[in-house]
């Protein structure tokens, strides 16, 4: 009996210190900062950040009623819905496609997850002067006249197709990892069963590799919701920009470049909320159609 | 011999495919390697090619106005070791979480999710009193210690480590081992591709990083990062293009190289992973 | 396992000892200038060509002073990122990590006025009992004035100019730069008429423009004088109905297809696929360098609304400012450096490298600038600009400035493209945009 208890104070310690590193620094570089953001939300802050009284849900009344925060709700929403799927469709295909070990592995592998290593400002550089509208590549090579980011019907879809591209090259390596790592006897049972390729994805790798690909959904969702920085970096100069102004852009540029700090905290409180709720209702999702042992 | 012919057929015809989306996909990158060697005038010409492959002012631009080379040294360190640290604190906690039960462990879980949906814009200012109370302003630590906690890599971790079934664990514990010899001698080896991914998306991610470096080495420039010194070749009213180019393109070469090194163990872990994820 | 973690505390224990610095210690007894080396600190934005320049003042400037002065200068970043990092450092109260000498842009104004650790212009003229206004063009220096107190002295000082295609003007038979909105809808119809299809002119009015343009017709966007005199907290351009007269007349532009909805600028302009366009001053070496002698480019003043209208527009740039460090001998070091880095030498080097106008009246006078200005007639433009506009005339300094910027911008655009009428469109961005200022000043009373 007392060997069970010691046995799991020992093991409760044990959790404890693993632990420890991971949750002392999200504690001190992430929540406590985070704090006076939830403080700064419900008080009168001035341009300098001090807070200078209490405003109660006066922030919030006045940064719901702008006219510009449901369109910024509304294009957050829309970039998750079109943006998750889509990065999980392009990289499970691309991982299903180059699956198998080829001669030329090597080389498309590569090439598939090099957009990896660009970063986001240097990604916007060069998608806006591709896409620009007069001088731009793509319009010129395919003899179009698109506005891409300069005009408002566009302009939110040019966004996407950047954040997606960014997103390839990492996800498509997990998603490859994971189909590699399906164990030889389960891929031969099923070559002998005979079954077709399609069944053989849909029934058995697809279920095999549920959680990388819950995984990369979960962290698109994440990330979609919390776009910004193609909105600040690109959009920020053009006459566009309404068309893409997104929860985080609006932070950015309502708030902090707006000296308005009531502003940017309810909008990160707001943001902080929603994803979570999203992410919470995945999990719960998750526990019903992701399996884990093989 | 109809089914190898088949095979062959399916080789050829995958492959070309294959280097087709993959063209399309790394086209940006072409793009911009090609425009780098443009001159002002030509960049504002919608066509693919420069001139003259020759024409390397860019290059020696970017290198003297941006003081390229002697950031890429301080990049390196701050994201190696900070990758280094963030994927041990990453391996600690996904290994709890994937091979404990304990009260609260939702929570917790729940929390370090959440670090990754707190836009980092609203923390510099109180990071920085932080950072500048524990006297670590202008130094490599500084930089990198508001990046321990990596919310995607803890993730993955578990959801890699919670297809490896517990019985191993518990077999190994057994046998007196403990949980570092099993992290070590056991997890790592089975996940070694995932760790090496990981490695390689915290290391770029590091390199990349701009306004928190720009603001923890603020009074020494000599502690500054690579990503300074690119919008350093940005001029004030005016686009320079094809400056810029060359600077991400220099900048690229590092995480390249590490993401090629990469590629070969990762090619290597991935025939010995026998489990899966 | 213990012992591993408390290995991997100890070692990130003995990573930060190994990494932090010290503080050092400020001595604050008065001594004279020259007496001691002394070292300031140098904030600035200065990035490509204008960085590389920047870069060899400060060297000279290291090398040729007589009073041990030594400059470190840091480039931290675009202009909104060294304001960033000095809100930062304020609101952390970390004032020995500000510098002696910042370079700022109109955005970063206010936070410095209310960082609590300016040593403004006026206060070193006090302190020095040395009056150099007179030596500054005076709409420049004039810029950088906030509630009265002169703040810094301009280093980079641009306006606003008309680039064109002269051309393509020449063929449609125009043989100067359309001058007001209505010439512009003449010289397209002419355009067409010569089977051209470019585009006359596109751009969407944001703060800096319509203010020159409210300027023109003798009103402010916002009261206190465009916000220069004490913040200002109401739109000034709505009871007085300038805002409506230019909404209308931009519409009517619009409708006979003078102006597109869009901002077309130097890359269009190099392109032909846009007749003129209105840009920084600064940028006639870049433009002249890009278009690269494929066309004739010339310039002229800023558009005008209509023909009562007056000419100008304001001044635009950088100044350098100063923080009270607490030491007397670093503050007068600063002071001298900024005195040489807004001094005729630089201010002529300057100009002649990057086509900004020299802020100095020295420097404008000597003779080298005007030897460019004789060579490039392009580059005249600008300064004779300066010389016209209004001394009423400032520019905009709001609290919410990015927010007044994409509220100017979107109504301009929302106007045109879902074809409000402008009285509509007047009413609506006049509620818009004073809602930001009530926001602003229920945050900051």
């Amino acid at each position: 009996m007392g060997n069970v208890s010691l046995r799991r104070r020992k093991e409760r310690r044990r959790i404890f210190l693993l632990l420890l590193p991971i949750v002392l620094f999200s504690l001190l570089f992430v929540y406590y900062p985070f704090l006076r953001t939830v403080v700064n939300a419900f008080s009168r802050v001035n341009s300098k950040g001090e807070i200078r009284g209490f405003a109660g849900l006066e922030n919030f009344r006045y940064t719901y009623s702008r006219p510009d925060f449901l369109p910024a709700l509304i294009h957050t929403l829309t970039i998750a819905a079109i943006n998750v799927p889509l990065t999980l469709f392009i990289t499970l295909s691309l991982a299903l496609l180059t699956e198998k070990s080829r001669r030329l592995s090597p080389l498309f592998e590569s090439l598939f997850s090099l957009p990896m290593a660009v970063s986001m400002s240097a990604a916007c550089m060069i998608f806006k002067s591709m896409f620009s509208p007069s001088v731009g590549f793509i319009n010129y090579f395919f003899s179009i006249k698109c506005g891409w980011y300069e005009s408002s019907e566009t302009a939110l879809i040019s966004c996407v197709i950047l954040t997606i591209w960014m997103g390839i090259g990492f996800d498509y390596l997990l998603l490859l990892s994971a189909l590699r790592g399906i164990p030889k006897s389960v891929r031969e049972a099923t070559m002998v069963d005979g079954i077709s390729l399609w069944r053989r994805i849909f029934l058995v790798e697809i279920p095999l590799i549920s959680p990388t690909i819950f995984y990369v959904f979960c962290t698109n969702l994440v990330l979609a919701l919390m776009t910004s920085a193609p909105m600040i970096i690109i959009m920020g100069v053009s006459s566009a920009s309404g068309a893409t102004n997104t929860l985080m852009s609006m932070m950015y540029q309502s708030g902090f470049s707006s000296s308005d700090y009531g502003l940017s905290a309810v909008m990160s409180l707001t943001a902080f909320v929603l994803t979570l709720s999203f992410t919470i209702l995945s999990f719960v999702v998750e526990k019903r159609r992701v399996h884990y042992d093989a | 011999m109809t089914h190898r012919r088949k095979e062959q057929i399916e080789e050829i015809v995958v492959s070309l495919v294959a280097i087709a989306l993959g063209l399309v996909i790394i086209f940006p990158l072409i793009y911009c390697f090609l425009s780098s060697f443009k001159t002002p005038s030509e960049f504002l010409d919608p066509k693919l090619l420069p001139s003259s492959f020759l024409n390397l002012d860019n290059y020696k631009a970017a290198l003297e106005r941006g003081n390229l080379l002697r950031y890429i040294l301080n990049s390196f360190v701050i994201a190696f070791l900070g990758s280094a640290i963030r994927l041990i604190f990453s391996i600690l906690a996904a290994y709890v979480f994937a091979f404990y039960d304990f009260k609260g462990k939702n929570v917790v879980f729940f929390m370090i999710l959440g670090t990754m949906m707190i836009p980092s814009d609203v923390l510099l200012a109180t990071n920085y009193l932080t950072v500048s109370r524990l006297h670590l302003l202008n130094t490599y630590m500084g930089v990198m210690v508001v990046s321990f906690v990596s919310a995607s890599a803890t993730f993955m971790l578990r959801q890699r480590f919670k297809t490896i079934p517990r019985d191993m664990r518990e077999a190994a514990s057994m046998d007196g081992y403990g949980d570092i010899w099993f992290i070590l001698r056991v997890l790592l080896p089975i996940t070694r591709p995932v760790v090496t991914t990981l490695f390689v998306q915290s290391f770029i991610s590091l390199w990349n990083s701009y306004l928190w470096p720009l603001i923890a080495t603020a009074s020494s420039p000599e502690m500054r990062t690579v990503m300074v010194g690119i919008t350093r070749l940005n001029s004030w009213e005016d686009e320079n293009y094809q400056l810029v180019m060359a600077g991400v393109v220099i900048s690229l070469i590092p995480s390249i190289i590490l993401f090629l090194i990469m590629r070969r163990s990762l090619r290597k872990g991935g025939l010995e992973g026998s489990l899966v994820g | 396992m213990k012992k591993f973690i408390s290995l991997l505390l100890f070692s990130l224990l003995i990573l930060s000892l190994v990494f932090s610095s010290g503080a050092k210690e400020e001595s604050t007894e008065v001594k004279a200038l020259g007496s001691e080396p002394v070292t300031i600190t140098f904030w600035h934005s200065a990035s490509d060509e204008a960085g590389v320049l920047m870069d060899e003042f400060v060297r000279t400037f290291n090398e040729t002073n007589p009073y041990q002065i030594t400059v470190k200068a840091i480039y931290q970043g675009q202009y909104s990122d060294a304001t960033t990092l000095m809100k930062t450092v304020v609101s952390a109260e970390n004032y020995k990590d500000l510098p002696d000498v910042m370079q700022l842009d109109a955005t970063g104004k206010i936070d410095y006025y209310n960082s609590g650790k300016a040593f403004t212009v006026d206060d070193a003229i006090s302190s020095y009992g040395e009056d150099i206004s007179s030596l500054y063009v005076p709409l420049a220096l004039a810029n950088w004035e906030f509630q009265g107190v002169k703040l810094g002295l301009p280093f980079a000082t641009s306006t606003t100019i008309t680039f064109y295609n002269k051309s393509m003007l020449e063929k449609c038979g125009w043989d100067k730069c359309p001058d007001t909105f209505s010439d512009i809808v003449e010289l397209k119809k002419d355009m067409e008429k010569n089977g051209i299809e470019a585009e006359a002119y596109g751009t969407v009015p944001n703060t800096p423009t319509l203010a020159n343009w409210l300027g023109q017709m003798g009103s402010y966007l916002v009261n206190n004088k465009n916000g220069s005199e004490s913040m200002a907290d109401k739109l000034e351009c709505i009871d007085n109905g300038a805002l409506l007269a230019f909404l209308k007349e931009w519409k009517t532009m619009y409708e006979e297809k003078g102006v597109a909805n869009r901002s077309l600028s130097t890359s269009q302009f190099v392109n032909e696929e846009v007749a003129i366009f209105t840009s920084s001053s600064s940028n006639v070496a870049s433009v002249l360098e890009k278009v690269d002698g494929k066309f004739e480019v010339g310039t002229s003043t800023f558009l005008r609304v209509n023909d009562s209208a007056s000419y100008g527009a304001t001044v635009s740039g950088s100044c350098l400012v100063m923080f009270d460090s607490g030491s007397d001998l670093r503050k007068k070091a600063s002071w001298e450096f900024l005195k040489y880095l807004t001094g005729d030498e630089v201010q002529s080097t300057f100009a002649i490298s990057t086509g900004y106008i020299p802020s100095s009246v020295g420097a404008i006078e000597s003779d080298g600038y005007q030897a460019l200005l004789k060579a490039k007639p392009q580059y005249a433009t600008a300064p004779e600009q300066l010389m016209v506009t209004p001394k009423e005339m400032k520019s905009v300094t709001v609290g919410p400035s990015a927010d007044f910027y994409y509220g100017i911008m979107n109504g301009v655009g929302d106007m045109l493209n879902n074809d409000v009428s402008p009285e509509k469109a007047a009413a609506s961005m006049a509620s818009s945009l004073q809602a930001l200022l009530d926001q602003y000043a229920r945050n900051n009373i």
